[in-house]
């Protein structure tokens, strides 16, 4: 038999099985396999092989499995066992084969839920795309995002693009812990500074994208809040609450 | 304002179906039967007018749904897997406790021949099944069954619209049936 499985109708892998009823109905509907006169020696057999190199699955399913195997070498051995001429001739298979049907008749409804699952899919109510969760501004310390940065630098970028230069003169290097602590020390003074005065007094592209990475560098130590109504709008920074209980 | 109109804005701005009993509240003058006539000619007029949308009826109300040769261009824009479609044990356990409901979780893993316990509570964390009432026996155990949201996730108007046995190709012939009641 084991011969037998491995030909292509029988080549199985548990993983594609949901129980082992669901294996044992392969074996026999494959086959075509009368269900009411199942030859239970040898299908016994192909469900042992089957099940043969099953040591790699969990213990709950593995146990399922081996369950079946144990009521099916039972089911043979009744079989084998001589009776007597008075005793009704009860079939030791009967029980496995209503609850064989039952499966397989369940099985068919699961498959016409299944189909009627994937016309429904196809049909969409209101609200389809609200499913992507949107980031709700007050959830977001930063209260901005990264379109609204980029759309101040750009800005900022214009706002200080220097004339062609007839001459090269190398510029003073901007410490950026100078910064951070220049805006630190302002907002001792002020609640809030709009960006580009943070940025006036120097005037440089240079500036502007350091005291950008003070404050973005300050907004993640919540050492201050960076507000912008929309984009293009002025930058406000804020200082924050935890600097205020500082 | 046309009443018909007082429906539509009605199921537009609703995200699950509303029967005919619940829109009679937004006009007093109006019976069940009437709402349907409106409903009837909304969903008529959907169709004529080849909307993108249609009158659907599911779990015995009514929703406005795209229709389904549409479903690529919505996926197209942005997919969102809105229904994760469910996987074959959860449709095996559905389908026994469709049709044996209420039904313990012992009934279920001996028709199925494996543990339900997962799987149950995929089911219920999902809303498409409930706890239903206690059975009798040792423990009283919880008996389940299925919900309203079960009939909108499968897009059906009521449960009579699942096969019934004779319907389906496999099996039950009467040797089946003895063996059944057996």
């Amino acid at each position: 038999m084991s011969t037998q499985l491995e030909t292509d109708p029988l080549l199985v892998t548990l993983d594609q099985f949901q129980g082992p009823l669901d294996l044992l109905l392969h074996l026999i509907r494959k086959q075509d396999i009368d269900i009411f006169d199942i030859p239970i020696a040898r299908i016994t057999q192909q469900f042992l092989d089957a099940i043969a190199d099953m040591g790699r699955f969990e213990l709950e399913r593995a146990g399922e499995f081996l369950e079946m195997a144990a009521t099916l070498v039972r089911i043979k051995a009744q079989m084998l066992f001589p009776r007597k001429i008075d005793e009704e001739p009860d079939d030791p298979r009967a029980d496995l084969v209503r609850r064989l049907l039952e499966y397989e008749h369940f099985r068919e409804v699961a498959r016409t839920l299944e189909g009627a699952e994937r016309e429904r899919v196809r049909f969409h109510a209101k609200g389809y795309f609200e499913q992507r969760p949107r980031a709700v501004k007050a959830d977001v310390p930063l209260e901005t995002d990264w379109s609204e940065v980029w759309a101040a630098v750009m800005m900022l970028v214009e706002r200080f693009e220097e004339p062609e230069p007839g001459y090269r003169v190398e510029s003073r290097p901007v410490r950026l812990d100078d910064k951070i602590e220049h805006i630190s020390r302002l907002l001792d003074e002020l609640t809030r500074v709009e960006f580009t005065q943070l940025v006036a007094p120097w005037g440089s592209r240079l500036h502007a994208v350091i005291t950008l990475l003070a404050c973005l560098e300050l907004a993640k130590r919540h050492a201050l809040r960076l507000r912008q109504a929309a984009p293009f709008a002025p930058l406000w920074v804020y200082r924050s609450e935890e600097h205020d209980a500082a | 304002m046309r009443r018909s109109r007082m429906i539509e804005a009605l199921l537009f701005a609703s995200e699950a179906p509303l029967t005919a009993s619940d829109l009679t509240r937004v006009d007093e003058t109006l019976d069940e039967e009437q709402i349907e006539g409106i409903l009837a000619e909304l969903k008529q007029e959907y169709e004529t007018e080849e909307r993108a949308f249609g009158l659907y009826e599911i779990a015995g109300g009514y929703q406005i749904l795209t229709r389904p040769e549409y479903a690529s261009v919505l996926e197209r824009f942005d997919s969102v897997p809105l229904t994760n479609r469910l996987s074959p044990a959860a449709l095996e356990t559905l389908a026994i406790i469709a049709y044996r409901q209420p039904v313990g979780r012992a009934e279920v893993e001996e028709i199925r021949g494996v543990g339900a316990g997962g799987v149950l509570k995929t089911l219920l964390e999902r809303n498409l099944v409930d706890v239903v009432g206690r059975g009798e026996g040792l423990g009283r155990p919880l008996l389940y069954g299925t919900t309203r949201y079960f009939l909108e996730h499968f897009g059906f108007r009521s449960l009579e619209e699942l096969p019934r046995s004779d319907e389906l190709a496999v099996i039950l012939s009467e040797k089946t049936t003895d063996a059944t009641e057996a």
